[in-house]
């Protein structure tokens, strides 16, 4: 006797990202195994990101090095220069990288920490002394050549903030506790005025602790440890202010990876990325893990973790990028809100060469590659293609006892304008998968204001494919994928749904 | 050892101007002197021995004269002369030497002047009138120990630095109190600081914090105001000492104050001894004076009777006269109603 078929619908396929953490059979199937090169677009679809469209035609100066820093300088005057680090060399520009580096000043290092303050951007790196740039020096300069200056190598520092009308820096050759301000508004002044430093190494609440990073959030200073945070009041009269809270357990592991989202502060803590809006008012708790789902596998990334990790915030976009150099991995959390355990929808960048991120005023997104800087824009990396994948969470059909016979999948694709759609399906968590391929229609979109829509001509809207494959196999769980290679045009994943009959019980 | 006034008084033997009685009447006296007298005039001529008379009269008021300041021996006793009484007089008078000895054995001594000999030029010359104050071994040790007490006393006020020690030390006990205090209150400044995480704040207004600031200043105000404090007390201490050294230098004195006052106080008798030695020595040469005046009288009119009776034998025998019974027997029965 005929069994009628069983159907699946994956609508918004991978809306919740990725789920790596529970077990794959009993989760929602709006996570998904794998979302590769994918973000939740603004129609809660699985899409692919876009690529790094690079901007640098000439980067002799950059060598055969990558841009470790991006930095959008501007001032009330409205001046803006766009500085980048790379090759042991300070550089301006973004078509032209053009050498910048003061003479007779030699770096070997290119974890610079750069931040505008008072119509002056402030360059620093421990060890190094700091370097100033201002419209009026018109070029990068010396610290102690600047007139008025006091620095000494203790101001040679790590991390520094811009923050309540003064200049913090800390971490220098031979110290990570003590934070030193500058002279009010004026942020090369580190010996006179109201200028002045704290030693927070008996203030951590566990131990002993050093600062890896600081951050200005809602009129408090906070200073983040490795395992710590500090969190201290009234900073706008260092001298006296003093802790409001203090978190133990959380830290900061790398200082490019905080980011104000506007109301809460994101960091990258060792166990994950977290916000300190939930970590002070949940005092640490696991819920304010906004990377839970894809935790074991990001804390197996950060083990490698050698450099330093970089990480921008787009509101355009509405995500954080969490780069990790050394795994050629980003990870892309969806901040339109949170899921019911607190974290972020998270979707994988793998395989990609963005080295340093940086947002500028205007929304843009700059990457920086070995190619120079790169906007976050085109469905390309520099014109090579990347693979947009997807594979689902186990399917049971609703109970895991019984053999399923697939019989056929349909996705419903949006763009992927002439790309081969790669289906794939596979049971019972084999790695040896069924695949079966088709080809999308050509359609180039042209959309309001966009390329030739104003040019020559336009298109009615994004393409959308309806496809209905064939599938042959059983098994107990189900497990199916979609992979195409992004070149040149979005594609997102609409729905995708999955007609199974429903066998004997095992 | 001199004899006094009084022993002479009281014992005439003992006076060692006297050597026999004054005035005094011996019938073997007599004899001698008639014999003496009348010799002449019985074994003479009348002539010749009235005028041996009148020149024995004569002679006789010339040695009474020469008696009277060189004095005589009268019946073994030697009668001084006014001379002799002068000098008498002057030994009576001579000052002597007393002592004075108090109840707590101090003692006042005035010795009279001696005659001394310069040792550089062997001139003899005569000495002051030499007053001793003597202490007893108790006050002298008493009077020792409170100069030596003044002496130190004085040296440790005007000791070179002795004040800025002293300073030093009551700035450090002073602060050795209020120190406890502030050590509280910079511990409790420490746990606010560290309950606020501001323990390692350093600032270039304030040095640290501002608390730590404002406690600071209140301890350098504590330290200010006691180092006033010390200097202040320090020169008190030292106006004290002096005052003190001062006091046991006066009291190192007051023993010989007391002798002093002891020795005013017994004056009244030396005083009296003295007045009533010059008493004595005024007595004694009036008396003396007077015995030489007596007997001065008594020669004058003995030698005036001797030139009474010279001057009536030679008028007599310029000027006849019945006689019954012969000269023998009349010069016999005058010189006996004379005599008797």
């Amino acid at each position: 006797m005929a069994q009628p078929l069983q159907s699946i619908n994956l609508v918004a396929p991978a809306f919740k990202g990725i789920n790596t953490e529970d077990s794959p059979i009993a989760q929602d199937t709006s996570f998904a195994e794998v979302a590769d090169n994918a973000i939740i677009d603004r129609q809660g679809r699985l899409a692919s990101r876009q690529g790094n469209s690079v901007i640098t035609t000439t980067k002799t100066v950059l060598g055969t090095d990558y841009i470790h820093n991006i930095h959008e300088f501007y001032d009330s005057a409205g001046n803006e220069v766009i500085f980048s680090t790379g090759n042991n060399k300070i550089m301006t520009g973004t078509t032209t990288l053009v050498d910048a580096t003061p003479g007779s000043y030699t770096i070997t290092a290119n974890d610079w920490k750069i931040v505008n303050f008072n119509d002056h951007a402030y360059f620093f790196q421990r060890g190094y002394e700091p370097l100033v740039y201002s419209n009026s020096l018109g070029a990068v300069t010396k610290m102690t050549a600047v007139s008025g200056s006091s620095v000494t190598s203790s101001q040679y520092c790590h991390e520094a903030l811009a923050g309540f009308g003064r200049m913090w820096v800390v971490g220098n050759t031979t110290n990570d506790t003590i934070i030193y301000w500058s002279d009010l508004l004026d942020g090369d002044d580190f010996s006179g005025g109201s200028s002045g430093s704290i030693d927070v190494s008996k203030a951590w609440p566990a131990g002993a602790d050093k600062v890896t990073a600081l951050a200005a959030h809602n009129g408090f200073l906070v200073v983040f440890g490795e395992h710590s945070i500090l969190v201290y009041g009234n900073p706008e009269s260092p001298a006296s202010m003093a802790l409001t809270d203090t978190v133990a357990g959380v830290g900061c592991i790398d200082r490019k990876t905080i980011q104000n989202i506007g109301t809460d502060l994101l960091f990258l803590s060792d166990d994950g990325l977290r916000s300190l809006g939930r970590v002070i008012q949940e005092k640490s708790l696991p819920l304010s893990d906004l990377s839970r789902n894809v935790k074991q596998d990001l804390i197996g990334k950060l083990s490698l973790k050698t450099s330093p990790a970089t990480s921008v915030y787009s509101p355009e976009n509405y995500f954080y990028l969490l780069g990790l150099p050394d795994s050629n991995l980003v990870y892309c959390f969806d901040l339109r809100g949170r899921l019911e355990n607190g974290s972020f929808r998270v979707t994988k960048w793998p395989s990609v060469n963005f080295k340093s991120f940086a947002r500028d005023r205007n929304g843009d997104v700059y990457i920086g590659t070995v190619d120079g800087i790169g906007t976050y824009s085109g469905y390309d990396d520099n014109n090579s293609s990347f693979v947009f994948r997807y594979t689902s969470p186990g399917l049971t059909f609703g109970d895991p006892s019984k053999i399923k016979i697939l019989k056929k999948i349909r996705p419903t694709i949006i763009g992927g304008n002439d790309s081969d759609i790669v289906l794939s399906w596979a049971y019972d968590f084999s790695i040896q998968a069924n695949t079966s391929r088709f080809r999308v229609g050509t359609s180039t979109p042209g959309f309001y204001g966009e390329s030739e829509y104003t040019a020559v001509e336009f298109t009615l809207g994004d393409l959308i494919s309806r496809k209905s494959l064939n599938c042959t196999g059983n098994g107990s769980v189900v497990t199916v994928g979609l992979q195409t290679e992004v070149n040149g045009n979005s594609i997102s994943l609409q729905e995708m749904n999955v007609l199974a009959l429903i066998g004997k019980t095992l | 050892m001199a004899t006094t006034f009084e022993e002479m008084v009281t014992n005439p033997a003992s006076n060692p101007y006297t050597t026999g009685t004054v005035g005094g009447s011996s019938s073997s006296g007599i004899g001698n002197f008639l014999g003496g007298l009348l010799g002449p005039l019985i074994g003479g001529a009348s002539i010749a021995g009235g005028s041996a008379l009148t020149k024995s009269a004569y002679d006789r008021l010339g040695d009474i004269g020469e008696q009277a300041v060189l004095g005589t021996t009268v019946g073994d006793q030697r009668i001084p002369g006014a001379l002799e009484m002068a000098q008498s007089a002057l030994d009576l008078s001579q000052f002597r030497p007393f002592t004075v000895t108090s109840a707590t054995g101090g003692t006042f001594g005035v010795k009279p002047p001696t005659m001394m000999t310069d040792p550089v030029t062997g001139q003899q010359f005569m000495s002051g009138t030499e007053a001793t104050l003597g202490l007893s071994p108790e006050e002298l040790a008493l009077q020792k120990s409170l100069f030596a007490d003044a002496t130190t006393a004085f040296q440790d006020v005007l000791q070179e630095g002795g004040t800025a020690a002293r300073e030093q030390g009551v700035y450090d006990r002073i602060r050795a109190v209020q120190e406890a205090e502030e050590q509280r209150r910079q511990l409790a400044l420490e746990e606010r600081l560290a309950s606020q995480g501001r323990l390692g704040v350093t600032s270039a207004m304030y040095g640290g914090t501002p608390e730590q600031l404002a406690l600071s200043q209140a301890q350098e105000t504590a330290k200010n105001q006691a180092a006033l404090m010390a200097m202040e007390q320090a020169q008190a201490e030292q106006l004290q000492q002096a005052n003190i050294a001062g006091s046991l230098l006066g009291a190192s004195y007051i023993p010989q104050a007391q002798m002093i006052n002891v020795q005013q106080a017994a004056q009244l008798f030396p005083q009296l001894q003295q007045q009533a030695q010059l008493f004595g020595a005024g007595q004694y040469g009036e008396t003396m004076m007077s015995g030489l005046e007596a007997r001065l009288i008594a020669e004058q009119a003995r030698a005036n009777l001797l030139g009474g009776i010279g001057s009536g034998i030679l008028g007599g025998m310029f000027s006849p006269v019945k006689t019954d019974t012969g000269i023998g027997s009349l010069f016999g029965s005058l010189l006996g109603d004379i005599f008797g």
